[in-house]
């Protein structure tokens, strides 16, 4: 029986819209996967001598197993946004009669293989092959790495047991937050504590009894959980929410363009797939944390401008780049009901300039790094609004996979939106405004502010021939509509 | 008036639609009749400019539907579940629809107070997003938001699919009332010959594409609809 449910998903999963792309998409998103997978397998054997680079005189062992935790805190959060619930199409499978047991154990097994569970072995496999080569005791290092897999494993598991509720995602994240401030403020150190458990791992095989017990304690969990609920209305139906209405007249401002607006916002906030966009938007904040606190990009502006764009461009590039998706589900009705297409673009237009403005408010704290960098920023959101709006909006048009606003995206299944047209349309997202920034900045003999007046200027040139741009866009929309309208029609 | 001239619709090889020619005058209630695949929504997407004809066009009031935009203030549809806006309530879809069409939330709500027996208290105040409504549900919803801001021109496809035969009868009750005073055309598709006999001055049937009968709904109407499509049932096993 188990034989006839892999094939069942080998063919779900062949079968899948998002596998029967373009041979280009295929290879391009298998150069991705192995990029990904060399990564994390450098970063296992790195890890090793890095450490023992970064602190000499302490076993590298020692260090890893006290900020272990933190992995795990990590991986846990990423679960949450990220993996998606096991669903089986498990309705036609009801009233068949094949042992409700059956299915249940592969429901669980399938999520076993899931790329969450397949990073830990690509980073600590390297990372114990290292070790043993260096000599270290193959038995106590073997029985460490089955028992950092059956931790991730029963991080699997937990996750499906409470991915249901908010609460236990804001534990975690406070206990993440919390415990790596503390670890940095010296005021409790959590490494010790679990520096001490994981060592105990090692140093004593016999511990690794205590993960496995919890895994099976949890799998155990899981089954009874699903066991009990294998009815429709149980765990297979879909959860029905209760609404959460708000008030949302503070966007009647924008006139006839609140109608869209309003609904966009609820969108964002009444679907898991903009949501999760959202999120990912809020660490673009950050892109700049990284660049300005290194020395060597102080003395490299271009990577400062750069970095620049990308902390108010977060949801500019990543909700607007779906732009027609969003609203695949009912496209159709967008499109006979009595709407003018430029209205809808538009509308869509000032959403994205709307969350540049908010991002760069967010972004005041980089004062912090100086007046020069907050200037780049500045300019960088002048750029932002004024032509990568119409960039963002332009290369939409090109984009015609229908998106199930209520799923989360899948990690690494997802192709949607990744194209090649989308990629040349993202080049000049990034590459102009660091050429607008670097030819003035060179020219000038390397003048700073040559460079941020140019593209900041950039931007307000781009904005006075906002309705220039808006009619080629619909045009280009225009034509492309018929195909689009088919595009999201099939499911 | 909606003239339809030289239309025809074809995917590769298969020519799924070809209408020479054929008119829809104001206020006439339209029905459209023909087994699956015989063309139905095709036709309805063409009226809707929500597919490229491959030949000919389509004049709504004298624009020609995929020239101009123009047809959209006095056209309203419902075609399929797609429709509706999944992540609003039913609410919060009509005041939407209502903001498109230029009417306020008064008059939403004073239209929406003469549908309250054909939501039969399941639509309104539901607390619940459109989505996780039932198909027959989303249909009362989809129907009667078709029917905000005064359209002309009303297209339904299949409204008796998937409802209750109490909402069924309901609606019959309305499609009527909204052609009884000859302003607003009414294009309904169905498979229920009962159904759209009672609601329509004239029927064309459709079969493979083509227009094969186009009647003035009599008495006798539902014998010679009853008749063909038994007739033709009948042919369609003989050629096989």
């Amino acid at each position: 029986m188990i034989k006839k449910f892999i094939s069942f998903q080998w063919k779900e999963f062949i079968r899948s819209s998002s596998f029967q792309k373009g041979v280009a998409i295929k290879i391009l998103l298998f150069i991705a996967a192995a990029y990904i997978g060399v990564m994390a397998v450098l970063a296992g054997m790195g890890l090793f001598f890095g450490i023992k680079k970064l602190i000499p005189g302490i076993d590298p062992m020692i260090i890893v197993n006290s900020f272990i935790i933190f992995w795990f805190f990590a991986d846990m959060l990423l679960r949450y946004f990220m993996q998606q619930m096991p669903v089986m199409n498990i309705k036609p499978l009801m009233i068949i009669p094949i042992k409700q047991k059956t299915i249940i154990h592969f429901l669980l097994g399938k999520t076993v293989f899931s790329f969450f569970n397949l990073l830990p072995l690509l980073v600590f496999i390297p990372y114990c092959i290292t070790l043993l080569i260096q000599g270290y005791p193959p038995f106590k290092v073997l029985l460490w790495l089955l028992s950092i897999i059956t931790i991730t494993l029963s991080l699997n598991f937990l996750n499906i047991l409470v991915n249901k509720s908010n609460t236990v995602f804001y534990i975690i994240a406070t206990a993440l937050i919390s415990s790596l401030a503390m670890w940095y403020f010296n005021i409790y150190d959590i490494t010790r504590p679990a520096g001490a458990m994981f060592r105990a791992l090692y140093e004593n095989p016999i511990y690794i009894l205590v993960p496995i017990a919890i895994l099976a304690f949890l799998y155990y969990l899981n089954f009874k959980y699903l066991n009990s609920h294998f009815y429709l209305d149980g765990a297979v139906s879909k959860k029905v929410k209760e609404v959460n209405t708000s008030d949302l007249s503070w966007l009647n401002r924008f006139g006839a363009l609140a109608t869209f607006l309003k609904n966009d916002v609820r969108m964002i906030w009444r679907n898991k797939r903009p949501r999760q966009v959202l999120l990912m938007s809020g660490f673009f904040l950050f892109y700049g944390v990284i660049f300005f606190t290194q020395k060597t990009y102080n003395d490299m502006p271009g990577f400062i401008a750069f970095a620049s764009i990308f902390v108010t461009a977060g949801f500019l590039f990543s909700f607007g780049q779906l732009v027609p998706s969003w609203d695949s589900e009912h496209y159709k009705m967008m499109m006979s009901q009595n709407i003018p297409y430029r209205q809808y673009l538009e509308s869509k237009w000032y959403l994205m300039v709307i969350a540049v403005v908010i991002s760069f408010i967010l972004s005041t704290p980089y004062i912090y790094f100086g007046w020069d960098k907050y200037a780049m920023i500045a300019a960088g959101a002048s750029f932002n609004i004024g032509i990568n709006t119409f960039v963002t909006l332009f290369g939409g048009a090109l984009n015609r996979v229908p998106i199930k606003l209520n799923e989360k995206a899948k990690a690494f299944s997802n192709t949607q939106g990744f194209n090649p047209t989308q990629l040349l349309i993202a080049l000049p997202k990034m590459l102009l405004p660091v050429l607008l920034f670097y030819i003035p900045y060179y020219f000038t003999d390397y003048n700073l502010n040559a460079g941020i007046i140019t593209l900041a200027v950039s931007g307000f040139v781009g904005l006075a021939f906002k309705n220039y741009f808006l009619t080629q866009i619909e045009k280009v929309y225009q034509k492309g509509k018929y195909k689009t309208v088919a595009a999201f029609d099939e499911k | 008036m909606i003239t339809i001239q030289d239309i025809s619709k074809t995917y590769g090889q298969n020519t799924v639609l070809k209408i020479d020619s054929l008119e829809i005058p104001k206020g006439q209630s339209f029905g459209l009749v023909g087994n699956n695949g015989a063309g139905k929504t095709t036709l309805f997407s063409l009226l809707l400019d929500l597919i490229q004809p491959t030949t000919g066009y389509i004049d709504s009031n004298g624009i020609k539907v995929h020239e101009s935009e123009a047809w959209k203030p006095y056209t309203s549809s419902f075609i399929d579940e797609s429709f509706l806006i999944g992540y609003l309530t039913a609410e919060e879809y009509f005041y939407f629809i209502g903001d498109l069409r230029g009417q306020n939330k008064a008059d939403v709500d004073a239209l929406l107070s003469q549908f309250e027996d054909f939501f039969h208290g399941e639509i309104l105040n539901q607390k619940k997003y459109l989505r996780d409504l039932s198909k027959g549900n989303q249909k009362k919803a989809g129907i009667v938001a078709s029917f905000i801001g005064n359209p002309e021109i009303i297209i339904l496809d299949e409204p008796f699919a998937n409802l209750d035969p109490t909402t069924q009868i309901r609606l019959k009750g309305i499609i009527k009332k909204l052609s009884e005073d000859n302003q607003v055309t009414v294009l309904v598709s169905s498979h229920d010959l009962m159904h759209v006999t009672e609601v329509s001055d004239r029927i064309v049937v459709l079969n493979k594409g083509e227009v094969v009968k186009d009647i003035v709904t009599s008495e006798e109407t539902l014998k010679e609809l009853e008749m063909f499509f038994s007739g033709s049932a009948v042919v369609t096993t003989e050629e096989e």
